[in-house]
């Protein structure tokens, strides 16, 4: 991998290029690190060859404090509490991290969190669907690989009830196409092939007309029964006009440029009349049977997309989405676009991932807990080295990454819950209801708030939420009992309440400027004490530290 | 109070002087102003920044015939007769005469043919300039305005849309742009949603737990440059200045005169709520006003609807005008489609998209003018036929906003400007 071309290509070339074969072909696997190889062994081994060689020296690694509180964001959803703190600071075990990973892992938050995680990225963008989201915790809940997951989303009719809310991916975006394809192609390929839509590539030959609505071949015949079934017709071209002005008939025909045939039969203008008549029928009365067509081209698409000759795509894109999640940028970034002009920082890693994953049943949980447990994971989001900081796709220290509107929800609740309300551990069997419930309750907030996409900025709009609204003096300032406040009011010291304010809130212990600070605040304020302790944990749970993983 | 921190007390000790830094922030403010008058390309940008946009939204789709191109005698026509106007050779509608006494300032586009006809989809059109794309989500007109002429750390809000009616709202969207330009909507009150502190916080509490929360900023963001961290404190920075912006949505500080000028109807009243917005240097606000939507008693409607929109639209002209605003501030009447040539059996005109009509007052418009023509009965556009994209490329225009410039997602280049889409000089100033 040449730096010089990261110039270039990040900067220079800023054009709509796709290459399809050629990422995939540009490393030679007999070159890579063995499979046998751990997954943080083979990050660091890749990541630190690339800094060694651009003379970069990473960001150190974080402390204990703040790796709790970074990897229990990322692999349960929320902030640690302060029992967690407790016991993983007070931990001398050599393997306290490994342990800690696992542990949060095998909690119930974890599934919750990935289902949020899945949930962001294939629907919410569009609606919230309860049953959906059932359907994606259960599958977490019982490791249900990726590939299974995905066969399920593209294929669910609704027949079987475990799987029937897998079809709201596509049933949500039927009444569009282009929207089936695109969304299809971008979020499970890392491809966005909607360029091609409209016109050929001028520079690159690669990537045609013929891709794009050969991909949307495989979704055009598909529609929404009246009882709300996923369902495909007997046929249903895709016609498309070049940019020459030429009609044309797409042909099914995946990423990677394979095509299917549709087995030809003949069939008789009156078959034809009657079937149409039937799907018509299926699509207005609840009651109709659903034909089903010997032909399913999202079968056939799964099956191309799947086969071990294709299936690179869709590894390499789920692999590289969630290295996004956990470092705010892929290896290819931003995500969907995988494309000869926007090169892979790393491609030997990507394809060494790639290939466990596969060689692995697609098992997400292992990749994720492989991913944190690198040392590239836990660099510091401070840069205090010579120079300038280094470019984020070196990975040589970490990104301050907004959280998404659950982990804030969720994190603000948790923090301002007195901890003595709260269950000791989340190895606790009452942690699963707590979680359950805290989950519900976090969703009023979240709805609030912006999900992050690429450059994403607070809104004005969150600041004012936060500075003016009744939620968050009801929610989260509280004096009760069983609230922070509550239980803070209760503690003499004055010193003792801001350790725990600050210790509940941002996972560490306060320095002595802000000890000072509050201090000074706090003994101003004593004509009333408990507001002066609210402004305090308002102050926290508005800062930067509590709004980012950082 | 002062609440210090020692390691961060060197950098920004203006942070926690409370309200007095407020203070010096506001004279430093202006004399950076001062300086960079002297530069000339920071002058012209600064320029670009006092620019205002209005957006009187006729939701549901205005008849040309009954405002901008009006057909008397001809079978289209209805039965309203046109009027002549102060600009020479050109005549609107007759529901629409206060209009007529002031065309100076205001052109009229009647060759619109946007092609689509639906709700949705024409709102989504006139709103973004484009059509949809999957895929990529497109900022509307007012974002992509926010975004060109809001100030980094106005005390007002970027773009406000006031929408009281139920029908066919719609919010609008920033896209791609995020959050940061998404409108400040207001529907059911007049004032915007926690813009005013809860009586349960102080108000010195209030500014106290923001200097509080300042403390733990800077220790923060001293070591880390990130541009999301920033986009948070700039935000809490702005909630003082834009709460103290709650009086520009209260017509009651307006004299009875005034208001009285701008016209007893909700719509006339939030006329004048866009000028309070526009002075206090709002770069965008849109005003919405529903129930255009004519498909039954077309004529009866278009009497009510034009009668309240002559009046407040030439009160906003002629107060923009003589409080020296117009020449910074445009007015865009604008909707998401025409109606049909055609009268239907209820009297009614239907949604039409091929040939209608729209105008633009003001900033950077060469007022008196009317572009493009459509046929005797106004089925077809005759001449000058432009769509979406050429109508936002006349806007950004208007406003010294480069029309080519392109915005980016991830490495795809997006013009702000539609494809094959310029300007429409002739309207230009």
């Amino acid at each position: 991998m040449m730096p010089s071309n990261f110039v270039r290509f990040r900067f220079g070339l800023l054009l709509m290029a796709f290459t399809l074969c050629a990422i995939d072909g540009a490393v030679a696997e007999d070159d890579l690190l063995p499979a046998e190889t751990s997954i943080p062994e083979a990050i660091d081994h890749y990541i630190d060859a690339t800094l060694m060689k651009e003379k970069i020296t990473p960001s150190p690694q974080i402390d204990d404090a703040a790796f709790l509180r970074r990897v229990t964001l990322d692999l349960a959803g929320r902030v640690p509490t302060l029992h967690e703190q407790n016991a993983y600071l007070d931990s001398t075990e050599s393997d306290k991290k490994q342990k800690l990973i696992g542990q949060l892992l095998a909690s119930p938050d974890f599934a919750f969190h990935q289902r949020n995680r899945l949930d962001e990225l294939l629907l919410a963008e569009i609606k919230k669907d309860n049953n959906w989201r059932e359907y994606l915790l259960k599958s977490v809940q019982a490791d249900k690989p990726w590939d299974q997951m995905f066969r399920e989303i593209m294929l669910a009719d609704g027949s079987d009830e475990e799987t029937a809310a897998a079809q709201e991916f596509l049933a949500s975006r039927i009444r569009d196409v282009n929207k089936m394809t695109n969304d299809t192609s971008k979020l499970f390929f890392g491809v966005s092939v909607n360029c091609a839509q409209c016109h050929d590539h001028p520079l690159v030959w690669e990537w045609k007309q013929d891709h794009y609505f050969g991909f949307a071949s495989f979704f055009n015949r598909t529609y929404l029964t009246k009882s709300k079934r996923l369902a495909e017709k007997f046929d249903g071209d895709m016609q498309f006009r070049t940019t020459e002005g030429e009609e044309k008939t797409a042909e099914f025909m995946f990423l990677t440029g394979v095509k299917v045939d549709e087995p030809k039969v003949e069939v008789t203008d009156d078959l034809k009349k009657e079937r149409n008549e039937q799907i018509k029928k299926a699509q207005n009365d609840e009651n109709a049977p659903i034909p089903e067509p010997g032909f399913s081209p999202r079968e056939e698409f799964v099956r191309l997309a799947l086969a071990d000759e294709n299936q690179s795509f869709f590894a390499q894109s789920i692999v590289n989405r969630m290295w996004a999640s956990l470092f705010g940028s892929g290896i290819i970034d931003p995500p969907d676009q995988n494309h000869s002009g926007n090169e892979p920082s790393h491609p030997q890693l990507l394809k060494w991932l790639e290939q466990d994953l596969i060689a692995h049943n697609y098992d997400l949980k292992r990749l994720i807990g492989g991913i944190v447990a690198s040392q590239a994971y836990a660099r510091s989001s401070e840069w205090n080295g010579e120079g300038e900081r280094p470019q984020k796709w070196f990975f040589a220290m970490s990104e301050v990454r907004p959280l998404t509107p659950r982990q804030y929800s969720l994190s603000l609740l948790i923090s301002t819950t007195s901890p003595e309300s709260l269950p000791e551990s989340n190895e606790d069997e009452k942690w699963a209801d707590f979680r359950q419930r805290y989950e519900n309750s976090a969703e009023g907030m979240a709805d609030q708030l912006e999900r992050p996409s690429e450059h994403f900025q607070v809104s004005v709009d969150e600041a004012l939420l936060f500075s003016n609204n009744s939620r968050v003096e009801n929610d989260y300032l509280r004096d009760s009992g069983d609230k922070l406040v509550g239980h803070l009011k209760k503690q003499e010291q004055p010193e003792q309440q801001i350790l725990l304010a600050v210790k509940s809130t941002l996972g560490r212990e306060p320095d002595e400027g802000e000890t000072a600070g509050f201090l000074e605040y706090l003994n101003e304020r004593q004509d009333r004490p408990v507001d002066g302790l609210k402004q305090i944990v308002w102050a926290l749970i508005t800062s930067p530290e509590m709004r980012f993983n950082y | 109070m002062t609440i210090r921190h020692p390691q961060i007390d060197q950098f920004n000790r203006r942070r926690f002087l409370g309200t007095m830094a407020a203070g010096a922030g506001t004279v430093a403010a202006d004399m950076t102003v001062l300086n960079v008058l002297k530069n000339p390309a920071f002058a012209e940008e600064l320029k670009r920044q006092q620019k205002s946009v209005i957006l009187l939204w006729l939701a549901g789709g205005a008849s040309q015939f009954e405002t901008w191109d009006p057909k008397p005698g001809r079978p289209t026509g209805g039965p309203f007769g046109k009027i002549a106007t102060n600009q020479s050779g050109v005549e609107i509608s007759e529901l629409l005469p206060k209009m007529a006494q002031q065309m100076e300032t205001t052109a009229l586009i009647r060759s619109l043919n946007t092609k689509i006809a639906d709700h949705g989809g024409g709102f989504s059109l006139m709103g973004t300039g484009r059509r949809p794309e999957a895929g990529i989500e497109f900022p509307d007109l007012g974002a992509i305005i926010a975004r060109e002429l809001g100030r980094k750390e106005s005390k007002v809000p970027d773009y406000v849309s006031i929408y009281s009616s139920t029908e066919g709202r719609r919010n609008g969207t920033s896209g791609f742009l995020g959050g940061r330009y998404a409108p400040m909507f207001l529907t059911q009150d007049v004032i915007p949603p926690n813009l005013s502190r809860l009586e349960q916080v102080s108000d010195l509490d209030h500014v106290q737990r923001a200097e509080l929360r300042q403390l733990l900023t800077d220790r923060f963001q001293s070591k880390r440059q990130s541009l999301v961290v920033s986009s948070q404190t700039s935000a809490y920075e702005r909630v003082r200045g834009l709460m103290s912006s709650e009086r520009l949505f209260d017509v009651e500080e307006e004299s009875s005169s005034m208001r009285a000028f701008y016209g007893p109807t909700q719509f006339q009243q939030q006329c004048l709520i866009a000028r309070r917005l526009v002075e206090a240097g709002v770069p965008f606000v849109k005003v919405a006003r529903a129930w255009w939507d004519s498909h039954g008693q077309n004529f009866e409607t278009h009497r009510e609807l034009c009668a309240d929109l002559d009046q407040g639209m030439s009160a906003l002209l002629t107060d923009l005008e003589q409080r020296g605003l117009l020449e910074n501030t445009l007015v865009i009447t604008l909707g998401e489609f025409g109606r049909t040539p055609g009268i239907n059996p209820s009297l009614g005109r239907d949604h039409f998209a091929s040939a209608w009509s729209c105008s633009l007052s003001g900033c950077g418009i060469k007022g008196g003018t009317v572009y493009g023509k459509t046929d005797p009965d106004g089925n077809t556009v005759a001449d000058g036929e432009v769509g979406a994209g050429h109508l936002f490329a006349t806007i950004f225009s208007a406003l010294g906003i480069d029309w080519q410039k392109e915005y980016h997602q991830g490495s795809r280049p997006i013009p702000i400007t539609d494809f094959g889409c310029e300007p429409i000089k002739d309207v230009l100033a």
